[in-house]
């Protein structure tokens, strides 16, 4: 089982869509990500640089002919960090009904 | 942090997981108008085989093999370019399995059935068996998909096992 561990950096609505994006992903190419998530460039380099930073993803440039194409992927870090995170969402819901149900009992 | 996080909040984030992960999967699969164009490439063989012109043979055949082997490799370099899905994790040995198995039975059906209809006498063998293959290949890839599909989706984290 999966130890919980909730991760305000993964938690921020643009940085939860872009890793949840990647954790089903071996790679992902920059386009891809911008399009699905629907961020402007600046935007989707700026979350990408702080995922990097945090050590959560590596960063692969690279050339296709002459055109530079830049892929994205979840570090192992990063992967672990997300797996903790969905644990820790899961687990405030658990208990959240389980005292639900203690109460509907009294 | 997580004290602060509502039971409500947290069973959106994880919504918000999940929808992700589907858009991402969706990304790559295969859409349901590729079975049809193979389907009808496959027929045009079988109808130039028959009419054993060595001309129409010369033109379809190159013709229709090129148009299912580029729509093939732009389908998964395209799907390959864009994202990777983890199919070791999402899809495993059983995924892998299927889809090489569906090839497999395409192909030995077109062509056990063309054999068997050239063995009865048949007047268009070539044509009646890649009108079977391609029907399995219509009928079969979409399901193919949709299971695939169904086992990435369940695979995905965040989905209680």
């Amino acid at each position: 089982m999966t130890r919980a561990r909730f991760d305000e950096l993964i938690h921020a609505p643009t940085r939860l869509a872009i890793v949840s994006l990647l954790a089903a992903a071996d790679w992902a190419d920059f386009k891809f990500i911008r399009d699905e998530v629907r961020l402007s460039d600046s935007a989707l380099s700026k979350q990408l640089t702080t995922l990097e930073e945090a050590g959560y993803v590596d960063i692969r440039k690279a050339f296709v002919g002459k055109r530079p194409r830049t892929s994205a992927r979840l570090s192992r870090a990063g992967r672990a960090a997300f797996q903790m995170h969905v644990a820790a969402l899961q687990q405030i819901i658990e208990r959240s009904n389980s005292a639900a149900e203690l109460n509907t009992k009294r | 942090m997580n004290e602060y996080v509502r039971p409500d909040e947290a069973a959106d984030s994880l919504a918000e997981v999940r929808r992700r992960q589907r858009q991402l999967i969706d990304a790559v699969l295969i859409p349901g108008w590729y079975w049809w164009v193979v389907a009808a490439a496959m027929i045009a063989i079988g109808l130039a085989t028959d009419t054993r012109r060595s001309v129409v043979l010369a033109i379809v055949i190159p013709v229709a093999v090129a148009v299912i082997a580029a729509l093939t490799g732009g389908m998964i370099f395209g799907a390959y370019r864009r994202a990777r899905v983890r199919s070791s994790e999402l899809l495993g040995a059983h995924g892998a399995l299927s889809i090489v198995g569906f090839v497999w039975l395409v192909v030995g059906l077109t062509l056990g059935s063309g054999f068997a209809l050239r063995a009865a006498g048949s007047s268009a063998p070539a044509t009646i068996a890649t009108v079977i293959g391609a029907a399995a290949l219509v009928i079969g890839g979409p399901v193919l998909g949709r299971w695939l599909r169904q086992t990435m989706l369940a695979n995905r984290a965040g989905i209680d096992r």
